[in-house]
């Protein structure tokens, strides 16, 4: 709560937040990514894949969907809330900053699996996933930065 | 999912949020349009334009100039067919086991009416077990017994892909496929059978193959979304039409008459293999 509190002092009302602004844009970012996984998912065109990967792989695997629904497209909603989340911090608002936060650990784990996934399961990875990871993880660290830095 | 603001009634925010949620649904709606209906499109105008010609002129000089992989390929039909059905593919790749039916069925639709190739193409990066899987296939190959290990590494892809000792159960597949098990482990080691692999990574590297499973129809790579039965028929029917036209001595056999019968038994063998 103490953070919120700070946040909002320091926004001075409609005052707009710069970390709240930067994490939705990356928040965005994801939420292409993901919106273009869920399309790949839908259409089945294949997905650019570098060498390294086999993206072939990894988005038809067994693992890409859940209860019949592809990951991607929870992902979009994840990124989705996240984004929300950082606007409504960003124009004032008390309580989203530390949903956000819990917001983002949340999709850490779940990032942290997927990637346990494609290293040990499927034993290929592909790079649109690991943009989300890397996306998932500069949020997690913008959410972890600005509870300390605030708070000295 | 998202907190209204409780204190700063300013719309703005709201505003932000809900134009990000059309534009995200809009537009994902629309790019999803835009991909099926290049893809209806790339079907109903395959009778004209088949395949996804991403060889243009210059990639055509290429396929003509690339090194030619392993000699003699891993050939079904006929040698001499005027269409060349040329599958480039990863043992340890998913897809590639799940495409495996598809090709035994345009081997056992069209038999000796066309020339169908297989390309070891390991992706070695991604698939630590996938070279290995090719030599294996190789070592079966130098006794005449390729196409059989072919169908057991796709139909067991599942159990080799994740076993610690993968070769042990290359050498179970070898035993039930009747090799000679120490002509097997002896090519295992050898050089030949990964010289072979190799001369047709190298073609695969030159032709810039990106990804696994690979169609090349006379040099034409197949997108992902006609893979399937009926565009691939339509495909290799355009193909054939185009060469008996040209040559004229052929006997005629109009699109989509594709039940000429097999000779190839080998291919044809009840190992199908599903993937998730």
């Amino acid at each position: 709560m103490s953070n919120s509190d700070i946040i909002n002092q320091e926004l001075g009302g409609k005052k707009i937040a710069k970390l709240p602004i930067l994490a939705a844009i990356i928040a965005l970012g994801g939420l292409v990514d993901a919106i273009y996984l869920t399309i790949h998912h839908y259409t089945a065109v294949p997905v650019p894949c570098g060498e390294a990967f086999d993206c072939g792989a990894v988005l038809t695997s067994q693992y890409a969907t859940m209860f019949g629904i592809p990951i991607a497209i929870f992902g979009a909603i994840a990124y989705f809330t996240a984004f929300s989340l950082a606007i409504l911090t960003a124009f004032g608002n008390r309580l989203t900053w530390m949903l956000f936060g819990i917001q983002v650990i949340l999709m850490s784990l779940f990032t942290a699996w997927l990637l346990f996934l494609q290293k040990y399961r499927i034993e290929a990875f592909c790079q649109f996933c690991l943009i989300s990871a890397a996306i998932t993880l500069t949020l997690l660290i913008i959410a972890l930065v600005s509870r300390f830095w605030r708070i000295h | 999912m998202n907190n209204q603001p409780t204190k700063n009634n300013n719309l703005l925010p709201l505003a932000i949020i809900g134009i990000v949620l059309l534009v995200a649904v809009v537009g994902g709606w629309l790019l999803y349009k835009t991909s099926t209906t290049t893809t209806t499109a790339n079907k109903s105008n395959s009778s004209k334009t088949p395949g996804k010609p991403p060889v243009s002129e210059n990639a055509a000089q290429l396929y003509a100039s690339a090194p030619p992989g392993a000699q003699p390929p891993h050939l079904l039909g006929s040698p001499t067919a005027t269409v060349t059905v040329e599958e480039f593919a990863d043992f340890q790749c998913p897809t590639c086991a799940q495409k495996h039916p598809l090709a035994k069925e345009i081997i056992s639709l069209y038999g000796s009416r066309i020339k169908f190739v297989f390309r070891q193409m390991p992706l070695t990066q991604a698939h630590p077990k996938a070279y290995d899987a090719a030599v294996a296939s190789e070592a079966a190959g130098l006794q005449g017994k390729f196409w059989d290990m072919q169908n057991q590494l796709f139909a067991n892809q599942q159990s080799w892909s994740v076993a610690p000792d993968h070769r042990k159960l290359f050498e179970e597949y070898a035993q039930k496929i009747g090799l000679d098990m120490q002509k097997f482990q002896n090519d295992m080691a050898g050089l030949s059978a990964k010289a072979r692999v190799d001369a047709d990574m190298q073609r695969a590297r030159v032709l810039r193959i990106q990804s696994t499973p690979t169609f090349l129809i006379n040099g034409n790579s197949v997108a992902f979304e006609q893979m399937n039965i009926e565009s691939m028929r339509q495909l290799i029917d355009y193909e054939l039409q185009k060469t008996q036209s040209s040559t004229q001595n052929q006997t005629g056999s109009g699109g989509g008459s594709a039940n000429s019968n097999t000779s190839n038994s080998n291919m044809t063998n009840s190992n199908t293999t599903k993937n998730k």
